[in-house]
């Protein structure tokens, strides 16, 4: 556990009431006392949870303030989509903000601080019906409703779809009402008051269910606050204040029966604070293969008056952690992160603590899909929509979907003809096309003056911009990257002769200045002297890694021969996906290269293979053919194997060759397990060696190949073919090192295509292109390739494409392409099994056409791909691509993503995107989430 | 809440001859459309010893006012010279930018307000009837001291419950728009002291 005091989280002193955390984790909400009104305080979240933002005089802190309340905010609360923040203070006010576009940041005029306002958030709602000060605030699953509750004795059930229509006010509290919560399903509200008694109301008739007394009879005293706590499962609610045997605790309330049997004790004062974290648990995992059921538990953080947050687990009987001292004064809020790691604790004494857990400390959190099993497994309904029978009943939440979705009726009544128009373009900042600037300077003589009937002057004011119109620009911080590569190996030899070794690096993304121009390299100190004396006899065994690789590749690596690399200090700028590349040659090393914000890293002592395009059409390709001089030992491959690739969080692989026939063919399947979920792909060839990080996972093929997959299984890079067999393969973070022994290959004849990529075509029906940046061979087509033959994406090419038949990726895969379409009426595999292979298929095509750079052909299998993903509900993997055509919506450190891709704006794609997405009701969340950040990013 | 958040006030035209109108661009934001327009006033203050000497330069009905960002610049013609006393013509004074709503003031803007003669030799050696054709004007733009009232933005009923929450300031009262200036002088500028400290401000 980590432990961290903002010091510059304050509202200058003054105390702290609550405090939440953004559902997407990038922001947090404080509210609470201001200079002479209520303040709410957006900041940011990268400064908390990076030391290297928070250093950051570029990245913001603070986002945005409001001190619209006219007294002490009490709570703050996002609703669970994220677009609005509900806060409550004790002028009986609940305001609903939502973030507003606008013509660019603006400082609170006349406030002593110049710090502008990042964000624009804007109240959009003032809900108006307490009759005294409002204590909580709390979102319903799905932000039906909105509920809140006051010192006046009731709670209020607001209609979130519809502010400020009130659906029900809850009476029967004789005290204060300090604390509410949500049933996970829906199906209740809890409340606890200061009239020593705790309610649960049903949501069907908002009528009282039950009213529970006896653990809180003792209590004297008050708190401020009594934010009491239903957890995820549903199964328990844990109150804030109670006593038992005159000590203070937090009772925990069994739905079942309603039964109080359990209670946290240990405090030393009232309990002001339960929070449940959002995520359920399981034992990790410790062997991969064989995980064994445990029961499922959740983790339950609890704040008192005695200034006090202890965190426990249901699985345990004693408290995970207790941290006493942390505050001057009483907790007042705690709220924790979506993943379930991290907590945010705020108190009265106007500081704010993070806590930051590991996945030791707390377990496995179950995905999704799990903890909606197990609502659907206890309580026979879920929260998610999972199954296309429910999708019926589902409501539609966004007037675009809304719109969309009957757009669609009637386009399938127009046999197709229609098309939807996605967007409503909005208001922008201009007025009939004049800028702000020039509006300024003529409008005393513009502007319409007018006189009263009893004579007084009446001036008509410019309306220079509505509400909630124009877009935010939102800046993208674009930092100059530099890379410094520092690795050192340097290992004793312990023969003589030389052994040729490939090293390939993927690096972290990483940003690269528009403004240079020119790819340059520079190789500083390439030691080549080092690399002689190794071959000589060294006998120290020493290396330094770079910082993200883990101890485990230090150890292995020890036994590889020796390299001595001492610095590279890169610098790239032209941040063209595919063009901008590095090489640099220094006797008969190359390094190089840039793929998609991943660096890589080739190093390899004999080869030398280049590729030099010099006339579009004229085949051209000089190969230079490596030597082999020794052979590194070789994996032979195994019928099946797993292994843990990382410990933190616990990822394992399993793989299993020619796990089943098709059509004669041998396929072998890769599956990947992590953090409870699970997903896994088809490969054509026998994997020998797999290895995989965090955030990668690389497979080596007995036909040489190396893939790559993303953490969600999504292929990162077509084949790359490696010149000689895989020896070993290591992962760490984003980097992958592939050791290969090094044998002799030919290369029959070449051909280079309209975009100057050299592409071979080899007698076995392979064909290749060469990849300038990689620097390697990647297969984009085989003939004898089982999943080409399998493939059906039949039911995803729509009418209105126009088929692609002149790419270069269409003409070297030729026919094969026509069998995939007809695969559904050859084969009869089973389902599953043909959804892994279209899905593989889809990948690679997307992948070789960028690889190709063919932007009409990327466009074309982009496109089909979604429809697939969206049609068979691969949400993990749409949510991937989306998010990466959408790029960083918020500034922070580090982020090298690309707007265009082959000249295509991403931006562009996932808008021509979204209505395939809206397609599947199933996502409308997913299509609602990224039509709002669209719009919010507001591209042109 | 405020329904009105004033945004900025660009003061233009600034430093200026002192005979020269005011101008004010005034930026303000509107949370929802008023069914009531908007009263601005510019007052100018003669004199920091006594209220008698303000002077209300001019005021102006802006609307309608629909939800949304709006701005209109304020010109307002000089102060009459002739309400001023001698003494106080040349140093700082103050000038305030006021706004109701239904009669209520919500907002006060205060500015510094420096004449000052702009010829050395006059101002070595200052008449002692001041020559307001050679004396500059120069307001303080860059420090606006802005004090917020909360008012019943919502008709004249139920005046009294709101009036509870509202910070204890003479001015939230409906009588407001009566009240000149100088009664919130003390809490939105400390204009007694400005002779002392002028230098520093200017």
């Amino acid at each position: 556990m980590k432990l961290l005091k903002p010091s510059w989280v304050s509202h200058n002193g003054k105390p702290i009431f609550s405090v939440d955390i953004h559902p997407d984790g990038t922001k947090f909400a404080t509210g609470g006392q201001g200079e002479d009104s209520g303040k709410v305080v957006i900041w940011n979240m990268a400064p908390v949870l990076r030391e290297e933002d928070e250093k950051n005089v570029n990245i913001p802190k603070m986002l945005c303030q409001m001190d619209n309340h006219l007294a002490c905010v009490n709570c703050v609360r996002w609703s669970n989509t994220g677009l609005y923040l509900a806060s409550g203070g004790d002028d009986k006010l609940v305001m609903v903000w939502k973030r507003a576009a606008f013509i660019g940041p603006s400082t609170v005029f006349g406030s002593s601080s110049k710090l502008a306002n990042v964000e624009q958030w804007r109240c959009v709602t003032i809900l108006r019906n307490h009759t005294g000060d409002v204590m909580d605030v709390a979102w319903s699953p799905h932000d039906v409703w909105l509920a809140s509750c006051s010192v006046d004795n009731t709670i209020v059930i607001w209609n979130a779809r519809k502010f400020p229509e009130i659906v029900a006010s809850l009476k029967g509290h004789t005290g204060l009402v300090k604390g509410l919560t949500w049933d996970p399903v829906g199906k209740y509200i809890a409340s606890q008051a200061d009239d020593h008694s705790l309610k649960v109301w049903r949501t069907m008739d908002w009528q009282q269910e039950t009213n529970i007394t006896k653990p809180f009879n003792e209590c004297g005293g008050t708190t401020h606050v009594l934010r009491l706590s239903w957890s995820p499962d549903g199964q328990y609610l844990v109150s804030a204040h109670a006593m038992n045997n005159s000590g203070p605790t937090a009772q925990i309330i069994e739905r079942d029966g309603w039964k109080t049997n359990m209670d946290f004790v240990g405090h030393r004062k009232a309990v002001t604070v339960v929070k449940f974290n959002p995520k359920i648990f399981k034992k990790k995992q410790r062997n991969g293969s064989s995980p064994k059921p445990s029961c499922p538990y959740c983790c339950c953080a609890v704040g008192s008056k005695d200034r006090s947050l202890s965190v426990w687990l249901t699985s345990l009987k004693r408290p995970l952690v207790v941290i006493h001292d942390l505050f001057d004064k009483s907790i007042m809020d705690i709220s924790w992160t979506l993943n379930g790691l991290g907590i945010l604790v705020c108190s009265m004494d106007g500081t704010v603590a993070y806590l930051n857990f590991s996945q030791d400390e707390l377990g496995d959190p179950l995905n999704e899909d799990e903890k909606n099993a197990i609502h659907q497994n206890i309580y026979g309904k879920s929260l998610a929509i999972t199954t296309e029978a429910q999708l019926s009943t589902t409501i539609i939440e966004n007037p675009e979907m809304l719109k969309y979705q009957q757009e669609r009726q009637r386009a399938e009544q127009a046999n197709h003809r229609m098309t939807h128009e996605a967007q409503a373009h909005k208001l922008t900042s201009v007025v009939n096309g004049e800028s702000l600037e020039d509006i300024r300077k003529n409008l005393l003589k513009k502007q319409v003056e007018t006189r009263t009937a009893d004579g007084r002057r009446r001036i008509t004011p410019l309306c220079i911009a509505q509400l909630d119109t124009g877009p935010s620009s939102i800046k993208q911080s674009s930092q100059l990257s530099c890379l410094v590569f520092s690795a050192i190996l340097s290992c004793s030899a312990s023969t003589p002769s030389y052994r040729p070794v490939h090293l390939v690096f993927c690096s972290p993304p990483l940003s690269i200045p528009d403004s240079v121009s020119g790819a340059t390299a520079q190789a500083s100190s390439l030691n080549t002297t080092a690399m002689k004396s190794n071959l000589l006899l060294t006998t120290s065994t020493k290396m330094e890694p770079m910082k993200a690789l883990d101890s485990r590749f230090t150890e292995r690596s020890k036994v590889m021969p020796g390299v001595t690399i001492s610095m590279f200090n890169v610098c790239l700028e032209s941040p063209f996906y595919l063009t901008g590349y590095v090489r640099v040659f220094s006797s008969n090393y190359k390094v190089g290269t840039f793929y998609q914000g991943h660096f890589l890293f080739l190093l390899s002592p004999t080869a030398h293979l280049q590729a030099t395009p010099s006339s579009e059409k004229e085949p051209c390709c000089v190969v230079a053919i490596p030597v082999a001089v020794l052979k590194l030992p070789t994996p032979t491959p195994q019928k099946a194997f797993t292994l843990q690739v990382s410990t933190e969080p616990p990822v394992y692989l399993e793989v299993e060759n020619d796990v089943s026939a098709v059509s004669g063919a041998k396929l072998s399947q890769l599956r990947c397990s992590r953090e409870g979920r699970e997903w896994d792909t088809l490969l054509p060839s026998r994997v020998i060696t797999a290895a995989g990080s965090s955030d990668v996972v690389a497979v080596a093929c007995e036909d040489r190949m190396l893939s790559v997959f993303s953490a969600c299984g999504r292929r990162l890079l077509p084949a790359i073919l490696l010149p000689a067999p895989m020896s070993a393969l290591h992962c760490a973070g984003f980097y992958v090192m592939a050791l290969t022994a090094c044998t002799e290959c030919t290369v029959s004849q070449s051909l280079l295509t309209q975009q100057g990529v050299p592409v071979i075509g080899l007698s076995n029906g392979k064909s290749y292109c060469f990849n300038s940046s990689l620097e390697t061979w990647n297969l984009i087509a085989d003939k004898q390739d089982s999943l080409v033959q399998c493939a059906d994406f039949k039911n995803c090419i729509s009418s209105q494409d126009a088929p692609v038949s002149q790419g270069p990726l269409a003409l070297t895969q030729g026919h094969n392409l026509n069998a995939g379409r007809l695969a559904s009426r050859l084969s009869s595999t089973p389902h599953h099994l043909q959804h892994g292979m279209t899905l593989v298929f889809l990948e690679n095509q997307l992948a070789s056409a960028l690889t190709l750079r063919s932007s009409t052909e990327y466009h074309y299998w982009l496109l089909i791909y979604a429809r697939f993903l969206v049609t068979e509900g691969s949400d993990y993997r749409l949510r991937e691509l989306c998010k990466d055509l959408l790029g960083p919506v918020h500034k922070s450190a580090g982020s090298a993503w690309e707007p265009t891709t082959l000249g295509l704006r991403k931006r562009d794609l996932l808008r021509e995107l979204l209505p395939v997405i809206g397609q599947n009701l199933r996502f409308q969340r997913l299509f609602t989430e990224y039509q709002d950040q669209l719009e919010l990013l507001g591209n042109k | 809440m405020a329904k009105v958040q004033v945004l900025n006030v660009a003061v233009l035209d600034n430093p200026s001859p002192f005979g020269n109108p005011f101008q004010f661009e005034i930026t303000f934001e509107c949370m929802e459309d008023l069914p009531e327009d908007l009263e601005w006033k510019i007052i100018y203050v003669g004199s920091a010893e006594s209220e008698e000497y303000d002077q209300t330069l001019d005021s102006v009905l802006v609307g309608p006012v629909p939800a949304g960002r709006h701005m209109f610049v304020f010109q307002a013609d000089a102060p009459n010279t002739g309400l001023i006393p001698e003494s106080d013509a040349v140093g700082v004074t103050v000038a305030l930018i006021t706004c109701t709503y239904n009669g209520q003031e919500f907002i006060r803007i205060g500015y510094y307000v420096n004449n000052e003669y702009t010829d050395p030799e006059l101002r070595e050696n200052p008449p002692i009837k001041p020559d307001y054709t050679q004396l500059q004007r120069n307001i303080l733009a860059s420090n606006p001291r802005v004090t917020r009232f909360h008012i019943n933005w919502d008709g004249c009923s139920d005046k009294m419950e709101d009036s509870e929450n509202v910070d204890p300031s003479p001015n939230s009262s409906s009588s407001s728009s009566m009240v000149p200036s100088s009664c919130l002088a003390g809490k939105a500028l400390p204009v007694g002291l400005l002779s002392g400290n002028s230098m520093d401000c200017l």
